[in-house]
């Protein structure tokens, strides 16, 4: 009998319960809200259900020993882990999403692409105010890629510069990626004249398909030739948009825009949620990374709402000029901010639809931020 | 045909050798000493003697089996490394050791000449004629120490052979212990970050406004027309525009702008010919890709969403 209760007293130590600490059930807590985000308000759920599902499951109190855990090498979730640690998930889903972005908008407009530039002051403002609290420089340039509004970028970014930081910054720019149409709504309305508001654009010219072949092709090698260190993504970027408008590849191109993107999408969110366990995620850093990357997003609107003021002043055929409800959408969060153009355009006058004008810069912000994180990967990986 | 074939196959097998070729000459003699002193290595039968440390300079593991060391430029496959030891594989920016005893039959990382001050040491690629790299060792090198190669750091892939000789450093990669790191040398010369963000905008702009200007100068001009259906010609008589003003009026008034979204977007897949593949007003039928009987699609449940 004695056996028997020592056995049981054995077992009750394995159990979560007798491991549980407070920051756990926080965690659980957090991920619990990111899957009620996503299912109720349907805030990014393609990611935000993989990535609170993760923080449950890797926030579960386990005896350590066991070979389970995120942290523990060979169990299963720390090989799936190494996508995100090596760095070869973004890539890949870099190549899903060019395989189905359609760069028509941009190279109808091309004027449209230093929107896109624009709008990556926020990774550097973001930068600057990182070092201004404290951090090194690596991790520094690993928070302000936030700014940069685009998920794989950060997680490739941050596992080169400063792999410590990803957990909190991976979940920081997705999180608020999701949060897109909250943040940038006020930020366009203060910025913005209701006269400003109410331009409209002229109809975006048709782009032939030779266009579209070219531009992966001649956009890859000027990138890659003025930043190769970002090689990893902007190759993918190109190399996908080229299977979907070659023609002859569309096989290869369903398969990077559909399952390829969709089964390292669930495998990047949940092993990134997985890799918020809370004594390596609950930190004073960690709230300072979500504070810096909520102020990354905010400078970076705002820089794009401003630049498209800064280039009206040069236009001076009224009906050339740029709507500045598009600048916002320089951010690379496809096609959330575009959306958010065109619902706040639509709010003021319903008949103007700002969405095709706004995917120009946003995907020019795609390929911008992808060439910010080149440099700061050049400068201090 | 038969030509085009063997003139494929010969490119082919040049490629891959160039590829071996070129994995091998990533290694460097980084380092040497011929005359230990009391407190020298000593090598796997307890004997104090010279040693050579090969390192390799890539971001690849390189297999050195086959190379050749020697210090005799008159016969480059003096002391051949032995093929089929797993320990050749040398990672990467790793280091490894052959002691010069003399005696190449003691084991794979020993070679068979024996270093002497004034000698000069030869890496030979494993097609016995290729030097890959070399080393000199001065004639008045004290016992105990060493000549060696060093970068700044690491990652470069030029090291440079130190004017004097040093104290012997084997198995450990020769660089500057203390050298900073990108992100510790950034944060000397640029602790505020301005330096840094003002030349990272400089080039995000730059790269962008590049392909800005290289698609405004050649491509950004209206698509030429594709021929448009015959429209039959509206004689002067017929009120045209005031007729095409009324129907968007009463649109306008009745539907709203979704309608003229939704006939804009009919009209573009119509001239676009992205609805009917082979020609205007022929529909083909796609045959399915799976019978029913084997379609898994058709035995799942459908939810509603």
């Amino acid at each position: 009998m004695e056996h028997v209760f020592q056995s049981l007293a054995q077992f009750w130590e394995y159990t979560g319960f007798a491991n549980c600490s407070w920051q756990n059930i926080v965690m659980i807590g957090i991920g619990i809200i990111f899957i009620t985000l996503a299912i109720v308000k349907e805030w990014e759920p393609m990611l935000l259900v993989p990535i609170g599902f993760g923080m449950i499951v890797g926030n579960i109190p386990m005896f350590p020993g066991l070979n389970i855990g995120i942290y523990e090498d060979g169990s299963v979730l720390s090989i799936l882990y190494q996508g995100v640690k090596q760095g070869w998930y973004p890539p890949l889903i870099f190549l899903g999403i060019g395989a189905m972005t359609d760069f028509s908008a941009l190279i109808s407009q091309p004027r449209l692409i230093l929107i896109g530039a624009a709008a990556q002051m926020g990774i550097f403002g973001a930068y600057l105010l990182a070092l201004a609290f404290g951090f090194a420089p690596n991790e520094a340039g690993a928070i302000g890629i936030i700014g940069g509004a685009d998920g794989p970028t950060a997680i490739f970014l941050s596992s080169k510069l400063a792999p410590d930081l990803m957990g909190a910054i991976a979940v920081s720019a997705y999180s608020y990626m999701a949060l897109v149409p909250v943040i940038q709504k006020p930020i366009m309305l203060l910025l913005t004249t209701k006269k400003e508001r109410l331009i409209r654009m002229p109809a975006p010219r048709q782009v032939s398909q030779k266009e579209k072949i070219i531009f992966p092709i001649v956009g890859f090698l000027t990138t890659a030739f003025i930043v190769p260190s970002g090689l990893p993504l902007l190759g993918m970027l190109f190399f996908g948009n080229l299977l979907k408008e070659s023609g002859v590849t569309r096989r290869l191109a369903n398969t990077a825009s559909g399952p390829l993107i969709d089964v390292v999408t669930t495998l990047i969110g949940l092993t990134v949620g997985a890799s918020t366990q809370a004594d390596k995620f609950l930190s004073a850093k960690s709230l300072l990374i979500f504070g810096l990357g909520l102020l990354s997003f905010v400078i970076a609107t705002t820089c794009g709402v401003l630049f498209v003021k800064l280039m009206n002043l040069f236009i001076h055929n009224p009906a050339k000029k740029i709507n500045p409800l598009i600048g916002n959408a320089g951010v690379s969060a496809v096609p959330d901010s575009a959306r958010v153009s065109e619902v706040v355009g639509r709010e003021i006058d319903p008949k103007n639809h700002l969405l095709m004008h706004a995917m120009g810069p946003n995907v020019a912000g795609v390929i911008g931020s992808a060439v910010a994180a080149g440099i700061l990967l050049a400068f201090l990986g | 045909m038969r030509k085009r074939i063997l003139l494929t196959l010969v490119l082919l097998v040049a490629t891959f050798a160039g590829a071996r070729a070129q994995n091998v000459i990533d290694l460097i003699i980084a380092e040497a000493l011929a005359v230990p002193d009391s407190t020298g290595i000593v090598d796997d039968y307890g004997r104090r003697g010279g040693w050579i440390e090969i390192f390799n300079t890539s971001q690849g593991t390189v297999n050195f089996a086959g190379c050749y060391l020697t210090d005799d430029r008159n016969n480059l496959k003096k002391s051949l490394i032995p093929k089929g030891d797993l320990r050749t594989k040398l990672g990467p920016r790793q280091t490894t050791l052959i002691y010069a005893s003399g005696e190449g039959k003691d084991g794979t990382f020993y070679a068979g000449f024996r270093l002497r001050p004034g000698s000069t040491v030869y890496l030979v690629s494993n097609d016995g004629r290729t030097v890959i790299d070399s080393l000199v060792l001065p004639k008045d090198l004290p016992a105990g120490l060493s000549v060696s190669k060093q970068a700044f750091d690491l990652r470069q892939r030029e090291f440079e052979p130190l004017p004097d000789p040093t104290v012997p450093s084997p198995g450990i990669p020769n660089m500057d212990q203390d050298a900073a790191s990108k992100a510790q040398a950034m944060a000397e010369k640029d602790p505020h970050g301005f330096i840094l963000s003002l030349v990272a905008v400089t080039v995000v702009f730059s790269a962008l406004a590049i392909l800005w200007f290289l698609f405004w100068l050649f491509f950004d001009r209206p698509a030429k027309k594709k021929r448009s259906p015959v429209i039959p010609s509206i004689t002067k008589e017929s009120p045209s525009d005031e007729i095409a003003a009324a129907i968007a009026l009463a649109m306008d008034m009745e539907q709203g702008g979704d309608v003229y979204a939704a006939i804009a977007l009919a009209m573009d897949l119509y001239f676009s010919d992205t609805v009917h593949d082979t020609e205007s007003f022929i529909l083909t039928m796609r045959p399915k890709e799976s019978a029913a009987w084997n379609d898994k699609k058709q035995n799942f449940r459908k939810l509603p969403r």
